[in-house]
């Protein structure tokens, strides 16, 4: 099986997931970021071409769903997606807690990008007090989540050998 | 060497993606929702709309055990605020006649059937919001039932929001407590008009342009203003003032208004088919 026949079902999993699972269970009324986990996820995985592209199909995704412009989060999951995977590339030796702590960062990350993103696209209701509450719980929710999503995702990309150190 | 060349090709598929995105976005606006975005938004919300329904009734009490947790604190915050009016209404002058005559007519009011005239589609609530930002909900009625984009949405006790997208056999409703709602509303007895603008989930609604001088009493109806051009029929209440004060150099009163609608535990509600004049 190749990525061709994995990656689809992984994403339509994924949106089952973010469209009507986690909406649900909302910790302080915010819900993980089921989409931009798997993007972040790709980052650290495939590195940063793989990461961008995987974003930006998520992020396509996300978009059927919202009212936000169609291809804001394509956007801002690309941009995250693709800054992961640099910033996975230099780096010599993971430990356990490195993709944790980076699905964290870049998870809230990607929220306020997105929202900066819309507030330049005129979408001003983005941009609240309660932003930074939505950052840091997508962050930790998605943290918690990321081991799942980072299995999933090396069994979902063709594994073949990438130069350069990127978490594996 | 080799390294330098892939971080090239990957930069330029980031630039490609980043322009992508932007004709997408560029297309999106120009159709304004419509064409073939907005049938790939429709398609999408009606392909997951069973799977959405299923999950939420079987996750409900998952999620309302969650949200009882994590809301503990703001739970016995209102507690003692509600404890603390109370003992105020109790000891206060606000029990005088004159009060009384209001929370009647207050009463009356509610008791009237919201805009009777205008046609209206029941319809059952089949999930809540999916994203972190928007404050929407869906509905299990669309198009194929006479549900237009732009129609109030009302329960029996007043205003929800209003549809802001429309498949085959469902439909988005946009809650006034959305950030990006904005009505135009009335003070009950006072006549004062203002704009009453969402501020995110669970937090009270702000009124906009009250004057300074406003006579705002507290638990004052706020209902739809029904003006010329409003996209909500007159009459129609939305919420109870919370808090009204004004400070001092400020150029308007501050507002704040509870919705009478339980926006957190909606289960039916009605479309007015009703357009603007």
């Amino acid at each position: 099986m190749t990525t061709a026949t994995r990656l689809p079902p992984l994403l339509l999993g994924a949106v089952v997931l973010h469209t009507a699972v986690f909406p649900q269970l909302r910790l302080f009324g915010v819900a993980a970021d089921v989409l931009l986990l798997l993007a972040v996820a790709a980052g650290l995985t495939g590195g940063p071409d793989r990461g961008a592209a995987v974003g930006f199909g998520t992020g396509l995704l996300a978009d059927c769903f919202l009212q936000t412009p169609f291809g804001l989060s394509a956007l801002a999951y690309s941009l995250v997606a693709y800054s992961v995977g640099a910033f996975a590339e230099t780096i010599l030796h993971a430990g356990r807690w490195i993709p944790v702590l980076t699905t964290l960062v870049a998870s809230a990350g990607g929220v306020l990008t997105f929202a900066v993103l819309g507030l330049v696209l005129g979408q001003e209701q983005l941009v609240s007090l309660r932003l930074a509450t939505v950052a840091a719980m997508v962050g930790i929710l998605n943290a918690a989540l990321s081991p799942l999503a980072l299995r999933a995702m090396r069994w979902a990309v063709d594994s073949r050998p990438v130069p350069g150190p990127v978490l594996r | 060497m080799a390294l330098s060349r892939r971080s090239g090709r990957s930069r330029l598929t980031l630039i490609f993606l980043i322009l992508t995105s932007i004709t997408v976005i560029t297309l999106d606006f120009r159709g304004d929702g419509a064409g073939l975005i907005g049938s790939l938004r429709d398609g999408a919300a009606d392909a997951l709309s069973p799977v959405r329904s299923a999950a939420a009734s079987v996750l409900e009490p998952v999620g309302d055990a969650l949200a009882g947790v994590t809301a503990y604190g703001e739970l016995e915050e209102e507690n003692a605020a509600l404890r603390a009016r109370v003992a105020e209404l109790e000891g206060s002058e606000l029990r005088d006649e004159s009060a009384e005559e209001e929370l009647d007519e207050a009463r009356r009011l509610l008791e009237l059937e919201l805009a009777p005239d205008v046609p209206r589609i029941n319809a059952r609530v089949v999930s809540t919001p999916i994203s972190n930002f928007e404050q929407t909900i869906e509905l299990d009625r669309g198009a194929g039932d006479g549900v237009g984009v732009d129609m109030p949405v009302v329960t029996g006790a007043g205003l929800v929001g209003r549809v802001v997208g429309v498949s085959g056999s469902r439909s988005t409703v946009l809650l006034v407590t959305d950030p990006a709602s904005a009505v135009g509303v009335r003070l009950a007895r006072s006549g004062e008009l203002a704009v009453a603008s969402g501020e995110g989930p669970e937090v009270p609604l702000s009124l906009d342009f009250v004057d300074t001088e406003a006579d705002v009493d507290l638990l004052e109806l706020v209902v739809t203003d029904g003006l010329d051009a409003s996209m909500f029929p007159p009459d129609i209440p939305v919420g109870r003032v919370s808090l009204a004060e004004a400070a001092p150099g400020q150029l308007q009163r501050r507002v704040e208004v509870r919705p009478v609608a339980e926006l957190a535990q909606l289960r039916l509600v009605s479309v007015l088919q009703w357009r603007p004049g």
